[in-house]
Formats: structure tokens, sequence, C-alpha cells
């Protein structure tokens, strides 16, 4: 179809030019207020880090196991609120209407099986990570192994989106290349990490939280007052942004509603953005189900999620803890579909062009007139989601690499000095990686960040699942299910590289289809769980040692 | 293996205490809500839709037979056009239907203006000076499209509070309007029926506090059930493990 319409494309030509001139205005140079907000928040948090620094791998590891039910809440919410939250869950309904709402369920009703199927177990079982679990329950060094293999694997695949985030603030606010900001950005992140641990994390992630949540919610309160809807609770108010998107909005004559550039707040009937599975995305009503399962399944399998359980005292504060987590976490979620529906009625005018999806947030507030210092604290709360949730993944990621691997396989005897320097040189080396990933732009935010829940759904989930519900599962079985969700975790993702690089493998379409990378969990989990089960039950027992301390410790 | 190895064993299903019976039965429960919640409500959506579609493809399937058949009025026209700018106002339209429209658009113009070439030469103006601005506020590109403003208004019988009526000078293109043929004008149809029409029901139209029923329910309920449900298994499991005497 491209190459059939390619006349009638160089024939509009000077029309696409248009296009990028406004979009390139909202865009701007350097931002001053911004700038400033951004620095100060920063110091903050670097400051918390320095008065709350990490002293030994105990406090690395598990912040001293010191952290209340409600601060660890809200280091639950602060450290899962990421860019991808913050940013990429309005760009997906921006760009896809309805189907978005399939993140947003995703990533909070995983929280539920989290709490009654893990959280208290996980507390109970007594382990600082993902993979000191795996190679202890599975009684193999190889398993230890591998779960720390996956768990540095998901923490990259995690931080990519979130170090796009970071990119696209910094590049707003600073009004430089994008790659540039990524590089600026991610130096900024990784120092700040480097210096706290994770103890100054987590009171980090208390004051994170709460810059986080004021920084989003304001601008709405502003929005929703200036275009007169209901403003008092604009979580809800937005309901008539939704309904007038729908039915179209007339320009109002009494009013003179105008965006920033000068353009009426009025837009042609767009229910594509409401209606489910709406041809005109073309996303259908299997991907929406299959995203929102994977996510949900994959959030009960994230390292960085399950290692928050290992810092607090008991498994009842573990349990309470998810509550206040999800409520905090809830409350950005509310919050961030208004800010998709003002931005489409906002940037409906062609003349606004086509903006960055990820920072429709940004644009949104900017094109609704808010005052530009509050989009500033806007900005640096996007930059404050992603350095919250990166600082975490750095530290589960260098955890899997210093303990699990170092420590616990290759050098058993390495002092505690010699692990922290591991530790901190695998944060390094991930920042690294992610940074030279993330200069690709490979997809939106809310997308790179899918893919890592998927690989957490296909390979940890069934590993924890299996491991604290079933005695008889057993290291045989751990491995076969391993090795099938790993299959498909690598044929997912090999797809996508693929069809990123331009190259068409075989059955390219239909692998890409049924097993995108941000939903193949929906295949590969339940699969990895029933080759689990058969194995483990035409082989070797589980030793009595462990059936004890699960019967006895976990379950009591 | 000895008996008493055999006493250590535990499966989710099958628990072999009564507080662990408890603890299944009320995962199972929550489980249930959750999933029942969550997808039913989607299936429930998926079986009730009909694709339904917006008034302004009903206006353009009547106008368009009309075009086609040979003998078509300027209310023909007129509707057609309308129709296409509804489209073109959405904004997540792909490239290459963008395309489409824009030259359907264009040349439906020129065959209600009589083909007037003043028309084009002013819009070809308009579009010079697009290309060189770098500010949408420059003085010369505001006075040029507040100038084709009414006069395509006019042309598509748009009034001046429809929103089409706007953003018609910048899709309508001088150098799309003399023909209109080929495979764009074969998959003009569906194109607009792509956008133009929608999976919608009862769910889907019921307003509940401002918000489609449907987009209330996923968006906003949903959130507070998943707290719901962690509240009530905690407060749960804290009375079940009081009368089970479980410390944690």
């Amino acid at each position: 179809m491209k190459k059939i319409l390619l006349p009638l494309a160089l024939l509009s030509l000077p029309t696409l030019l248009h296009a990028a001139t406004a979009a390139t205005q909202l865009e701007g140079g350097f931002k001053v207020g911004p700038a400033i907000i951004l620095i100060i928040i920063l110091i903050l948090f670097v400051m918390v880090g320095i008065v709350f620094r990490a002293k030994d791998t105990t406090d690395f590891y598990a912040a001293g196991r010191g952290i209340s039910k409600v601060g660890s809440g809200m280091a639950i919410a602060s450290n899962w609120m990421s860019a991808a939250s913050f940013l990429g869950m309005a760009a997906l309904m921006y760009g896809s209407g309805y189907h978005g709402l399939a993140y947003v369920v995703g990533w909070t009703g995983g929280y539920v099986l989290l709490l009654i199927m893990m959280a208290g177990q996980i507390r109970k079982y007594g382990k600082y990570t993902a993979a000191d679990f795996i190679g202890d329950r599975y009684y193999s060094t190889t398993l230890r192994a591998v779960g720390a293999i996956i768990a540095i694997l998901i923490s990259i695949s995690y931080c990519v989106g979130q170090f796009g985030g970071i990119g696209l603030m910094f590049k707003w606010i600073l009004g430089i290349e994008y790659s540039l900001a990524v590089i600026i950005g991610g130096t900024v992140v990784l120092t700040y990490t480097l210096i706290s641990g994770m103890l100054g994390v987590t009171k980090n992630m208390q004051i994170q939280y709460v810059i986080i949540i004021i920084s989003f919610i304001i601008p709405l309160f502003i929005l929703t007052a200036k275009f007169d809807y209901f403003w008092l609770l604009p979580q809800i108010g937005y309901g008539s942004v939704v309904s007038d998107a729908i039915t179209g909005l007339p320009i109002n004559e009494t009013k003179a509603l105008v965006n920033s550039l000068g353009h009426d707040y009025a837009v042609v009937p767009v229910p594509e953005f409401a209606m489910p599975w709406d041809p005109a995305t073309g996303k259908t009503f299997f991907q929406w189900i299959a995203i929102a399962f994977s996510l949900m399944i994959g959030t009960a399998g994230l390292p960085h999620v399950i290692q928050r359980f290992y810092v607090v005292p008991k498994a009842r504060d573990a349990r309470w803890s998810v509550v206040w987590g999800l409520f905090f976490i809830c409350i950005l979620y509310w919050s961030a579909p208004p800010y998709a529906a003002f931005g489409k009625i906002l940037s409906a005018h062609p003349e606004v062009g086509t903006l960055a999806k990820d920072a429709i947030v940004v644009y949104t507030a900017q094109l609704g007139n808010v005052h530009p210092l509050i989009v500033g604290l806007l900005a640096a709360g996007g930059v404050s989601a992603a350095f919250s949730t990166v600082s975490g993944l750095l530290v589960a990621g260098s955890s899997a690499f210093a303990h699990d691997l170092y420590v616990k396989v290759i050098n058993p005897k390495a002092s505690p000095q010699k692990q922290l320097l591991y530790a901190r040189l695998g944060t390094v080396l991930m920042a690294i990686i992610v940074t030279l990933i993330a200069l690709k732009n490979f997809a939106l935010i809310g997308q790179l960040v899918a893919v890592a829940f998927s690989l957490a759904g296909c390979t940890i989930f069934p590993l924890f699942l299996l491991g604290i519900w079933w005695s008889g599962s057993n290291r045989a079985g751990a491995i076969a299910g391993l090795i099938a969700g790993g299959t498909v975790s690598i044929i997912a993702i090999t797809y996508f590289i693929a069809g990123k690089s331009g190259v068409s493998l075989p059955a390219h379409e239909f692998i890409s289809y049924w097993l995108e990378a941000w939903y193949f969990a929906w295949f590969g989990a339940p699969l990895a769980i029933i080759v689990h089960i058969i194995v483990s039950r035409f082989t070797k027992e589980t030793p009595i040692e462990i059936r004890k301390f699960l019967i006895e410790q976990v379950h009591n | 293996m000895n008996p008493s190895e055999n006493d250590y064993h535990i499966s989710f299903f099958k628990p072999t205490t009564e507080s662990a019976r408890h603890n299944r039965n009320m995962v199972g429960q929550l489980i249930l809500i959750w999933a029942v919640a969550i997808f039913g409500f989607q299936i429930m959506l998926k079986i009730l839709e009909k694709p339904v579609p917006e008034p302004s493809y009903i206006l353009f399937e009547s106008s368009w037979l009309a075009i086609e058949s040979g003998t078509p009025s300027v209310t023909d026209y007129q509707g057609a056009g309308q129709a296409v700018l509804s489209v073109l106002g959405k904004i997540a339209i792909q490239d290459d239907d963008k395309l489409i429209l824009e030259n359907a658009l264009s040349w439906m113009a020129y065959q209600i203006s009589g083909q007037d070439e003043s028309l084009k030469a002013a819009l070809s103006d308009f579009e010079t000076i697009a290309a060189s601005i770098s500010d949408i506020a420059d003085e010369a590109y505001v006075a040029k499209k507040n100038e084709l403003i009414p006069v395509l208004a006019e042309l598509f019988a748009l009034n001046e509070l429809d929103v089409r009526s706007k953003i018609a000078p910048l899709e309508v293109k001088s150098s799309l309007m003399e023909s209109f043929e080929g495979s764009g004008r074969d998959l003009l149809v569906e194109t607009m029926g792509l956008y133009l029409i929608h999976n919608r029901s009862a769910l889907t139209d019921a307003i509940f506090l401002g918000f489609p029923f449907h987009y209330f329910y996923t968006a906003v309920f949903l959130l507070i059930l998943f707290v719901g449900l962690c509240w009530l298994y905690c407060v749960r499991t804290d009375m079940y493990n009081k009368k089970y005497g479980i410390e944690d």
C-alpha cells in the first residue's frame, strides 16, 4: 500500500513539514524553572541517600529490615511507579484508547495475586533475593545462577524503558538531543544509586512517592478546573472529558476555551478513544486479555518487587505493606487516564502535529496552559518516578550479580567488602548496558517495561508459585519448566528484535501477533507451569528437609 | 520412604490442616472474584458488542453512493466532505490513510467549487507560507488561514462552531485536488469504515458519573476492587491467624 501511495506522499510533503512545527514549539529549548526544580529534587534525593547510606551488605540488600508497613507500602508504590506508570500509561491510552487500560488493570491486578499467593510466604521463607529462594528451594546452585541471570535480564529490560523516560524528560527540560539526554540522565541515576544503596533508596522512595504523586495530581486539578469539569476529584471529573471525546465537542461560543497554542477546546467525535478494541486502534480483544494477564502474573514474578518483602520485619507487615502499596499505586493509576483524555482533545488540532506519546503527560499540561513551573514539577516528578524504580532495579540486579552469582556460586569466601565492591561493579555494568539499549528507542516505555513482565511471568513466577504451594515441585521440574518458559521468551524476544531490525523470520506475522514481546507470558507461563508439574511428578521427590521447612516455617 | 516422611507434603489443593483449608477456600474465593471481575466483564463486553457507525459514516455512505453513481449533487460532495473531515479531525490516523483522505477531501472541494482555480491558488499560497514558517503564530500564516476558513466552511456547508471548519484549510491540498482515482479511491470506503465504525453495546452507551459505564468499570472500579480484595485478605488472614494461634 505504501508503494502505491508514494506519489500522494510526495505531493503532500509540505503538510508534513508544517506538522512538525507546533510540536517543536512545545518542545522548546532549555527551560530554567523546570531545570532548577529538577536539580533541587535530585540534590534532595542524594542528600537523603547520603544520610541513610548503606553501611554494610545487609543494609545494601535489605535495608536492615527496619521499615514500617506503611513506609514499606510507600516504598513499594514508589519503587513500582516508574516512568511506565507516570509517562507510559497515559501514552498508551492516548495512542490506543481503551487498549491502554489493559496496562492499568494488569499493573494493579497483579498485586492481588502477589498478595494472596506469595507475599507473606516469601517473607517467611526469609531470603534476600529471588535467586536465593530459587537456589534454596530447588537445592541447586545451577538454578540459583540461572535465577540470578534471569533477575539481571529482567532488571535490564525493565530499566531500558526507565532510561527512555529519563531521557525524554531530560530532553524536554534541557532542550538537548534524546541520546545526550539518556547519557546524562543515566549517569545521574547511576551516581545516586551507588551513593545511597538500598537503605537510602528505601528512605528516598518514601520522599519520592510524595513528590511523584503531588507533581502528578496538581496539574489535573488545574486542568479540570480550567476546562470546566468537576475539579474537586479529577479522577472522577474526567469522566465527562471521556464522554465529550466520544460525542465530539463543538467550539464553545461563550467561554472561549483554548489550548496554549490558541486552538479551540473542541474535537470531532473520537469514540475510538474509549470503545473497546476499536478497529481504528489496530488492537484486538485477544491482545487486551493477553496483556492484562501477562502483566498480572509478571507482577508476581518480578525480582525487585518480590525483594521488597524481605525488607519488612514480619510476614504480617509484608501482607499489609502490599495493601498500602497498592492503594498508593492506585492513586497514580486513577490519575493517569485523565491526562490521555485531556491530551486527546487539547492536541486535536492538526497544527499541534505529532507529539512524542511518551511525553504526552507533560505536553497535555503544557497545552492546557498550566503554569510552566508546575509543568516543570510534573517533568521532575516523571524523572523521580524513573529514578525510584531504576534504583530498586539496579540494586536487585547488582544483588543478583554479587550475592547470587559471585558469592554463592563463584567465591563463597568473599569478604563483605569485596561483595559490596562487586555489587557496585554490577550496578555500573548494568547501567552501561541499559544506556546502550535505551539509545535505540525500540518502542514505547510501557511496552518496553511489559517485556520484563512477560519474561518474569514465564520464568520466575512459576518457580515461586509452585515452590511455595506444592512440595512436590522439585529440581527436575523447575529446570524443565524454566526451559519451556525460557524458550517461549527467547522466541518472542528474538522475533521482536528481528522485526525492529527489519529482518523477517519464518511465520513472522503469526508469531509477532500471538507472542508479541509485551504479552508472550499468556502462553509461556501456563506452559512452564504445566511442564514443571508433569516433570516433577515423574522424577525424584523433593528432599525431606525442604518439605519440612515449607510446612514448619513457610506455612506454619 | 518411611511413614513419617509422608506427613511432610503440602499442596494448595489438598490442605491437611483446618487453617490451611480456610486459607485455600479464602484464596479460591478471592481469585474467583478477581478473575470474573476482570476477564468476565471484558468477555461480556465482547459478547454484547455490535459494530455501530458514527452519524458521519451514514452520511458518507449515502453521499458516496451518489458520487459513485455518476450523478452527484453539490450536497453529496458536501456530505462526503464533512464525513472525511470528521476522520481527518481524529488524531490517530495512519499516514497511508491520511493521504487517501486528504486526496478525497481536496478533490471534493475542487468539485464543489466548480473546479475553481482561484481556490487552488489560494491554497497553494497558504501551503507555501506554511512550509516556510517556524512558528504557527506567524502573522502571514495566520492571516491566510483565517482567510481560508470561511471559504472552505461555506464550501463544505459547515457552521462556524463546527471544529471541522477550523481544520479544513490544513487538510485540503492544492496538489491533490484535480483527481481522485486508483487505489486510493478503491480504499476510501474501507478507510472510512475503519475510523467511523465502533464496537458498542449497552455497557458502553450507559453513562455513570459522567463516564461511559465500561470505561468507569475498568479504569476506576476495578482498581477499587483490587484494593478491597487485598484489604479483605489481610483482615481475614489476621483473623484466622489469631484463631489458630499462628505466629508470623
